[in-house]
């Protein structure tokens, strides 16, 4: 089983290039998850999310990596997750946000079901320097 | 390497030979392919607790979504599972509450479809508002301007007129009555696109002025009572008028009624309208196209609402649709 390139005690990274490093980005994201105070039902879809982050990694480049991370914001706390590639360049973010959607035929999974389950979404891509997607999760108070 | 693809489904005839006797109840259209793979995940989740078998868990249900497989029919592959893998050895409290987990996991992928589904309801609603806000200004703009224009052209074609001679004094005459016509097919059309008298005075003095409109225009008789209540939301009085306005149509293009009978009337909570046509009906079974049914569906379920048709040949139709209020 993978284990992550490294560990520090805000930060997780996974480098990500098959199956069994998505299983182990699921799970060090749902371990996080959990000790930062998430419900069961609240990681799951932290795991769903970076499941779906990989798939999207493996559709545009063949390796990347996930950051996992505490987030803090005033007063509000959660988990940040960051999706990178060096994959070629999105031209369209808008119309890549879409991706799931069309792929599924509709029925919003990918990039667009990421941004549904998650709280923040962000997507910026720069020529040369691959892609970074950053989901956050807040905790409910 | 790519992540796991579950295979697409196979043909049904290869899976009866799967299909155990166990699970000879299962309805004709579980796939029981399906069937076999999550309770073999399952299977493998309960022994190793691994994140990996709940990775095969998503997968496998994400791919039955993409397949059209329902929640309620994974639901009961999951239940039908369960039992099987309970009879095999009895399960404990801890095994029930990680069966528990897997299913939450497979239920995953239907959650975000789920919340896509209400993103797309309410974009559905805002692009409705969009529409019904552009037929307005397009409506006031044909009833102001292009109204006011004809209306100076025809003053000075009469000017013109009355300087001519009495025998050409009749062609203009002749233009004078063509645009009063066009006049009044603009007003018309400028009315039925968005009449002052919906956003003025409400859902069913707007009805009555479309009744009379349309007995006038066609002879059918059209009546319309109702509980004079409240304003309604203005996203439900322009669904409901063009929900009317269609069914009109209908009954007076395809169904040649005689007579149509409109009803508002105030639910506990709610609002329903029904319109009852004496014309030939259609056969419930073999609904016909084009018949403007689909809009007017579509528009009672942007609204969350409930649609019931009442129809059968010889019969008359009746529409009848429900549309909750208060959120």
């Amino acid at each position: 089983m993978g284990r992550p390139a490294f560990r520090t005690m805000q930060e997780v990274c996974v480098p990500v290039s098959s199956g069994h490093d998505l299983v182990t980005a699921r799970r060090e994201g749902r371990d996080m998850a959990v000790q930062l105070g998430f419900s069961a039902c609240e990681a799951t879809l932290v795991a769903t999310a970076i499941t779906e982050l990989v798939r999207n990694i493996f559709i545009y480049a063949c390796q990347g990596e996930i950051y996992l991370s505490m987030a803090n914001e005033g007063a509000k706390s959660g988990m940040t997750v960051i999706a990178v590639d060096q994959g070629p360049r999105i031209a369209d973010i808008d119309l890549a946000a879409q991706v799931g959607y069309s792929a599924a035929g509709g029925i919003a999974l990918g990039l667009s079901g990421i941004k549904r389950i998650m709280d923040e979404f962000a997507i910026t891509s720069e020529c040369g320097r691959g892609t970074a997607v950053t989901v956050t999760k807040w905790r409910r108070r | 390497m790519s992540v796991t693809m579950l295979e697409r489904k196979t043909a049904p005839q290869s899976l009866r030979g799967e299909r155990e006797s166990g699970e000879q109840h299962v309805a004709q259209d579980v796939d029981a392919t399906l069937a076999t793979r999550y309770r073999e995940s399952l299977r493998s989740f309960l022994a190793d607790g691994s994140e990996a078998s709940l990775s095969r868990g998503y997968e496998l249900a994400r791919q039955a979504l993409v397949d059209d497989c329902g929640v309620l029919e994974l639901a009961e592959i999951h239940h039908l599972a369960l039992r099987r893998l309970s009879a095999e050895s009895p399960p404990d409290a801890r095994t029930l509450r990680a069966a528990g987990d897997f299913f939450a996991e497979c239920l995953a992928p239907f959650e975000m479809s789920h919340r896509g589904a209400q993103e797309g309801a309410r974009a559905l609603r805002h692009l409705n508002e969009v529409l019904e806000g552009e037929l307005r200004r397009v409506a006031q703009v044909l009833h102001d301007e292009a109204g006011q224009l004809l209306a100076s052209v025809h003053i000075a074609v009469a000017d013109i007129a009355s300087e001519l001679p009495p025998k050409q004094r009749g062609r203009f005459k002749m233009v004078g009555g063509l645009l009063t016509q066009i006049e009044a097919g603009l007003r018309n059309l400028s009315h039925e696109w968005r009449p002052t008298v919906l956003d003025n005075l409400g859902l069913l003095p707007a009805l009555e002025f479309l009744g009379e409109q349309i007995a006038r225009r066609t002879g059918i008789g059209v009546s319309v009572i109702g509980d004079d209540g409240a304003r309604l939301p203005t996203t439900v009085e322009s669904a409901l008028y063009r929900i009317v306005q269609e069914a009109l149509n209908n009954a007076v293009k395809h169904a040649a009624a005689g007579s149509v009978h409109i009803e508002l009337r105030r639910l506990p909570a709610g609002v329903r309208c029904s319109i009852r046509d004496n014309g030939k009906g259609f056969d419930a079974n073999r609904q016909p196209q084009g018949l403007g049914l689909t809009g007017i569906r579509e528009r009672v379920s942007t609204l969350g609402g409930a649609l019931r048709i009442i129809t059968g040949p010889l019969n008359g139709t009746t529409i009848q649709a429900d549309i909750p209020l208060g959120d």
